[in-house]
């Protein structure tokens, strides 16, 4: 059977004035007719501009060459009349970010039948038509068809775009991250949706990511870029068990899984930057940041070449006469990586990682509370006691109970980790934890003393706990120099003497070394992760106890998290930083965390060591975050939550978990349980607040239904059950 | 002409016109709507009135002393004048007296013409409109073209061409272009011959009333007017489109249209401009204020019998009564104009109506 | 420039200046700007340098040096006024008043309308509704009427209309500046500040003003334009200083004193040409600024 798609040599450079961007340089696949293949890799990297390549939507400035044969004719040198009609009625593209990728001034019934009645001449009626049945079928109700944009959640608008995708039954759909801004469960529900649509109708897709989880899971083909090339492509499973680029295994190990011993505590990171694409570039890109890196990988032209059965890698190590690039224990080679990366200087970033040491946990550790950090005096370092922040009534919106009565403790030299989707609250918790936000009730406590919000007693506070936000650049002062984002803090709080030394200190501590080298540039000169370096730097600067840091990671590359990830851990270890980690990654808590907190709807529902929560969940929420992870190793499909996310203005009674519980779903009727469920509500989790001793490491869940085993009553592979809706 | 600063991003200023999302949605949302934005426009009209008087009754030094400049009065007479004018009231009673007579309707009674304010004003306000109106809607109808076309292609030759130009007009005194405009058309300048009639609204002595001949006269005083009118403001309304279409480009969902297969004009005007007309709609009503100002000079040099040029005869005295009557029917317009563009705006802009 | 020289420049440069002459080199690649930038020096080095040149007789109504609105001679290269002044004198005299009043109304303008935008943008709340509904308010009175009201109720003369132009045009900045403060506000760093301990003066003074000024520079080189056209309208309309002589009084006085029908276009010609010329200048440097400040809107 020819290949749907064909791609060969594709190249597309972006020209303004003088300079030149080489964004795609010399890429070939192809794809067969009820393919999936999935496009990964890191801002920059060019796979969004393949993909927009596939129709021409690039931009005027971008200049393609090479071929793009679909269904056999070339769509480079295609006419304008035939294009448009390829355009949609062929190939369809699934943005992401529906908010901005939808009209907003027109409805969504309006969108979707505008492609219909475009290539189909259909009528409006008949249009129409077909539109409610997209809708049903993408699980949206059809009386939306009349509804704004606007108006619809982050995930139903996802699936009005997959719905309007489908309109004229293309043979290839192109979905350019379909489910980044995504919370996962919502994620999770998407996907499935996406997927099964796809096998449905036969229709081959193209999927690109920065999340290498996503998209081992839903596609059968994989593709790694780099600078602008392929690194390695092969069948999903194979590319991400037994990776054959250097690449490839450490974006992998980059979206860690849980259970996996070799990532706990031990986050994988790339130091350097991904080259210039201004520039040529000799030998293979990824030499300069390579942890196998051989003489001749600067100077050989590489090229994609076999190996193994459908696979190829650009990695000269394939080639005979190299050795393998895999095979030989992975895990020696990882470890043998971070060392040599330890001790790398980098790329012409200058960015230096930081001094980790891989930490070994064997098994019965309890975590840190279990007196192993010589914690003299209180071991509590940052509380919050019994904290409620409620957000007043809005016109057109109820009073939002964020927080909701919570206890959580961060112990010295303690990494809590805080996981929950949009809308449970932890953002709002962390802030009340640094002093931004005053509670509405509860005390927030440092050192076992409740924190007061006079002005003086908040100043006293900054020095102790600090902030570290999700969005670096935006966190910069974009005038200041990295001298004095630095300085800002000891400043405010007068601290002038040994400002200087204190500033470097500071910017070394944080893994930016020769502090002197950074001092002077702006924000705007500094990659994503140096910008997030510069922040951490910021908040040492002060020589708190503890910081918290909300979503640290989110906004970096891949390869760039594990590096911060790294210098947190390291932080931990050499100056004894407590941290709570805000987020909604539990990969970020098995990697870096000794607790974790699972948060829902301003209330903890279960909290406890890592290694337990994480492996042995109780709580069916936690239970469901874990499971719908993507995973290619998986072998039964996900169990999806009903339902949308919670809105914090309309907590229901009882157990605010329950509309959506599976396991109380999976109750038999009139089980005097499900009453318990629906009625009582759940008392409030204590801190967990480690004793020392071997007792102390059990967790603690917020559950009538907690060790009830419902396992035999619930069937694998369907989606919970709705709950009241 | 403008004294305000230029428009400058219309996303900017609009994200202050655009009234906050109300409740659901429904026509008694939209009376509640409706009632609190007429209660706004009260309040509005309220405090127009307190700074008319405070400008107008308060503010000037002496206007007995104003209206006898030159000629001999004895005391007698003056005591009666400050008696008529109510002078010797205390502050409260006189804007108490203010405030019923305007809302009444007697606006005071002009001191050159010896009519009440009242009156002229009605005279007079056919003309504005229609010089005002005719010239709104022609530069509203090629600002908006040429915004729209060269927002699209920003930098290209038609953007920096029609950019170019209306950034030199925006400069041009609208009385320095209307008294060239009838040097070059009325008196006729080297090789042009007199076009145009240099004043007034029609040639004196004709008939008036409907006939074609009279309208056809009409029309041809038009023109210069307008054309000044229109050549100063149509600037204004294309920067502001102009500038609402490039904040819409960086938006996701023109690649969306593009990506279904649709032509480039039609991405345009189905989808890019019906968006970018939610913020120029309410910018463009609230010009009013604007090409009131120009209407004023224009008529001044054109002698064009409207309310602009009464303001041009009150300045003369200055006729007190007459000035404030004036500027309490431009304010009083201005302040409806405001209320017209919060209602289209809701009217237009789905997020808005149905949040 | 490689990244060893830019990394010695940091090294060696005060970093602000290396932004200030990034800035500059941006300036000066734009000719619209350089050649705004021109007309400003040039007018403004005339207007200040005037008195130098032009003494008292040549501006005498009763003693004028020539034959009223005669054509342009050798003499009289622009020809003469209704007095028999000549025009060129008259021109350059004139910029005084004109630039004098649209510098000072829009200084006034600035800081007030900056300081109401800003506590409006920073404090929110009821100050904010309070400020911004006065603000609405006056934004809705039409300029061209409010400054004729005021300049009558004043008396004729530069004050009033200096502060006829100052009262109708800071409302258009304060709801500017309020706009960027607020949009300056959402972004992290400021949340970022008030974590490392800022008070609300530190962070409008320190983090918010620095981010604003920009915008405020912008606004302020647009309203000297606008305030130049507002003055001389006002000044043709016959608010001005009778005794003084600006642009706009010229206008007027060829338009009343039968300039038009006589065809003296050296007489209508010089001061509209001279207003355009220089209000084009300030725009020209305020889209400039604002185009290297905001790339996105292309030219």
């Amino acid at each position: 059977m020819a290949p749907l798609l064909e791609v060969r040599d594709l190249a597309v450079t972006y020209r303004s004035g003088a300079e030149q961007v080489r964004a795609v340089r010399g890429v070939d696949f192809a794809l067969e007719p009820g393919d999936t293949l999935g496009m990964a890799g890191e801002s920059g990297c060019g796979k969004t501009t393949v993909a927009l390549s596939l129709l021409r939507l690039l931009p005027v400035s971008a200049e393609l060459s090479g071929q793009i044969l679909f269904k056999g004719e070339d769509i480079i040198g295609l006419g304008w009349q035939k294009l448009r009609a390829v355009r949609w009625a062929q190939a369809s593209v699934v943005f992401q970010g529906a908010m901005s990728a939808l009209n907003p001034v027109r409805s969504v019934g309006e969108q979707i039948c505008e492609p219909i009645i475009l290539h189909e001449k259909a009528s409006r009626r008949v249009a129409e038509s077909r539109a409610a049945g997209l809708l049903d079928s993408v699980g949206v109700s059809s009386a939306r068809l009349d509804s704004y944009p606007h108006e619809l959640s982050g995930g139903q608008r996802q699936r009005v775009m997959i719905a309007m995708a489908l309109a004229c039954q293309p043979d290839l759909i192109i979905a350019d991250e379909p489910t980044t801004a995504l919370d996962v469960i919502v994620q999770a529900q998407v996907l499935q949706l996406l997927t099964g649509l796809v096998r449905e109708r036969q229709i081959s897709m193209i999927v690109i990511s920065h999340d290498l989880s996503v998209l081992g899971e839903t596609c059968d083909r994989l593709a790694i870029m780099y600078a602008g090339r392929i690194a390695e492509t092969g069948p999903s499973r194979e590319v991400l068990g037994k990776p054959r680029h250097p690449y490839t295994r450490i974006l992998a190990r980059a979206f860690p899984r849980m259970g996996d011993a070799q990532s706990r505590l031990a986050p994988a990171g790339l130091p350097g930057e991904p080259p210039d694409l201004r520039a040529e570039v000799v030998g293979c890109p990824f030499a300069p940041r390579c942890p196998e890196v051989v003489a001749d990988c600067h100077t050989a032209a590489v090229e994609l070449w076999p190996a193994g059965e459908r696979r190829e890698s650009a990695c000269i190590k394939v080639l005979d006469g190299y050795g393998h690039p895999a095979g030989v224990a992975q895990q020696t080679a990882a470890r043998a990586g971070d060392q040599d990366a330890a001790q790398r200087t980098g790329g012409p970033g200058g960015e230096q990682p930081g001094t980790a040491e891989l930490r070994a946990e064997g098994p019965g550790t309890a975590g840190p509370g279990a007196g192993q950090r010589g914690s003299e005096g209180p071991a509590a370092v940052l509380e919050a006691s019994g904290l409620r922040v409620v957000f007043p009534a809005r016109r057109g919106r109820g009073a939002a109970r964020a927080v909701d009565d919570v206890n959580l403790t961060i112990g010295r030299g303690e990494i809590v980790a805080l996981i929950g989707e949009s809308g449970c609250g932890k953002s709002t918790l962390a802030r009340a934890l640094v002093g931004l936000v005053e509670p509405t009730g509860g005390e927030v406590r440092y050192a076992g003393a409740p924190l007061r919000y006079g002005s003086a007693a908040l100043r006293a506070h900054r020095k102790h706990v600090q902030l570290v936000l999700q969005d670096p650049a935006g966190a910069l002062n974009p005038r200041q120099t990295v001298f004095d984002l630095v300085a800002e803090g000891p400043r405010l709080h007068g601290m002038r003497a040994g400002l200087t030394e204190r500033v470097h200190r500071a910017l070394a501590d944080a893994g930016l070394r020769p502090p002197g080298q950074f001092v002077g540039r702006y924000p705007h000169e500094l990659s994503g992760g140096q910008q997030q370096r510069v922040v951490i730097a910021g908040a040492l600067a002060l020589d708190p106890s503890a910081i918290v840091a909300d979503e640290p990671v989110s906004s970096l590359d891949a390869s760039v998290r594990g590096e911060i990830l790294k210098l947190i851990l390291s932080l931990r270890d050499e100056l004894s930083l407590s941290a709570l980690i805000v987020s909604h990654d539990l990969g970020v808590a098995w990697n870096i965390a000794d607790r974790v907190a699972v948060m829902y709807l301003g209330r903890i529902v279960e909290a406890g060591p890592v290694r337990d929560v994480l492996l042995r969940p109780r709580h069916p929420y936690t239970q469901a975050l874990l499971s719908v992870l993507p995973d290619a190793t998986r072998d039964a499909p996900a169990r999806t939550l009903a339902g949308e996310p919670p809105d914090p203005t309309k907590i229901p009674a009882g157990c605010r978990f329950h509309p959506r519980c599976p396991r109380l779903a999976a109750l038999p009727a009139g089980d005097e349980r499900a009453e318990l469920c629906r009625a009582t509500p759940v008392p409030v989790l204590a801190s967990g607040a480690q004793a020392p001793g071997p007792a102390a490491a059990a967790s603690l869940v917020a559950c009538h239904l907690a060790d009830l085993d419902v396992s035999g009553l619930i069937e694998p592979g369907k989606p919970a059950p709705q709950g009241a809706q | 002409m403008s004294s305000t600063a230029a428009p400058l991003s219309a996303r900017s200023l609009s994200a202050l016109e655009a009234p906050p999302g109300g409740g659901a949605s429904g026509a008694r949302d939209f009376a509640h709507y409706l009632a609190r934005k007429l209660a706004a426009a009260v309040v509005s009209f309220a405090m127009l009135l307190v700074v008319g008087f405070v400008i107008f009754s308060l503010m000037p030094s002496d206007p007995v002393e104003a209206l006898t400049r030159g000629h001999p009065t004895s005391a007698k007479q003056i005591a009666f004048l400050v008696k008529q004018l109510g002078l010797n009231q205390p502050v409260w009673e006189r804007f108490g007296h203010f405030v019923v007579n305007t809302l009444e309707g007697h606006l005071g009674y002009s001191w050159q013409f010896e009519t009440p304010v009242a009156t002229l004003i009605l005279q007079r306000l056919w003309p504005t409109l229609l010089l005002m109106g005719s010239s709104t809607i022609v530069s509203i109808l090629i600002g908006m073209w040429l915004g729209i076309h060269s927002g699209w292609r920003p930098g290209k030759l038609l953007d920096r061409a029609a950019t170019g130009t209306a950034i030199t007009f925006w400069s041009v005194p609208t009385y320095w272009l209307g008294i060239l405009l009838l040097v070059l058309f009325s008196t006729g300048f080297g090789v042009i011959p007199p076009l145009f009639p240099a004043g007034g609204m029609s040639t004196p002595g004709t008939v008036g009333g409907w006939a074609p001949a009279h309208i056809l006269d009409v029309a041809r005083h038009l023109v210069l007017p307008s054309l000044t009118l229109v050549l100063v403001v149509f600037a204004q309304y294309q920067m502001i489109m102009r500038s609402s279409m490039i904040d819409e480009m960086g938006n996701p969902y023109l690649l969306t249209a593009r990506a279904k297969g649709l032509r480039d004009a039609e991405v345009r005007q189905k989808h890019a401009v019906p968006n970018a007309l939610l913020p120029s709609v309410t910018l463009i009503f609230l010009q009013v204020g604007t090409m009131i100002g120009g209407a004023i000079t224009v008529e001044t040099v054109y002698s064009w019998p409207g309310l602009g040029y009464l303001t041009f005869q009150a300045l003369q005295i200055p006729d007190l009564p007459l000035l404030e009557g004036t500027f309490i029917v431009f304010s009083a317009s201005v302040i409806v104009f405001n209320l017209l563009a919060d209602l289209a705006y809701r009217h237009l802009d789905p997020r808005v109506r149905r949040s | 420039m490689t990244a060893i020289d830019q990394a010695s420049a940091a090294l060696t440069a005060p970093p602000r200046l290396l932004a200030l002459r990034r800035f500059a080199r941006d300036f000066a690649r734009r000719p619209s700007a350089m050649a705004g930038l021109a007309i400003l020096v040039i007018v403004t080095v005339l207007a200040l340098t005037a008195p130098l040149f032009i003494h008292a007789s040549d501006l005498d109504v009763i003693n004028a040096p020539g034959q009223p609105i005669a054509p342009p001679s050798a003499r009289f290269p622009l020809g003469t006024d209704y007095a028999g002044r000549s025009i060129l004198t008259l021109l350059v005299w004139g910029s005084r008043p004109s630039l004098a009043i649209a510098v000072i109304s829009t200084a006034l303008t600035m800081v007030f309308g900056s300081s109401i935008g800003l506590l409006a943008g920073h404090y929110g709340g009821i100050t904010s509704r309070v400020l911004m509904a006065i603000t609405d308010w006056f934004i809705a009175l039409p300029t061209l009427p409010l400054a004729i009201g005021l300049a009558a109720a004043l008396g004729q003369g530069d004050t009033s209309i200096t502060i006829a132009i100052a009262v109708t045009s800071w409302p258009g900045t304060a709801r500017l500046i309020r706009a960027q403060t607020l949009a300056v506000e959402a972004r992290p760093f400021i949340e970022r500040a008030r974590a490392l301990g800022a008070r609300d003066g530190q962070l409008v003074l320190r983090q918010v003003l620095p981010n604003v000024s920009p915008f405020i520079l912008v606004s302020a080189t647009l309203t000297v334009a606008g305030a130049i056209l507002t003055e001389t309208t006002l000044a043709f309309l016959g608010l001005g200083n009778p005794t003084d002589v600006s642009w706009g009084s010229m206008i007027n006085q060829a338009f009343f004193q039968g300039a038009v029908s006589a065809g003296a276009w050296w007489y209508i010609l010089p001061p509209g040409i001279a207003i355009v010329i220089v209000a084009l200048g300030f725009t020209l440097i305020g889209r400039a600024v604002e185009n290297i400040l905001n790339p996105r809107m292309a030219r």
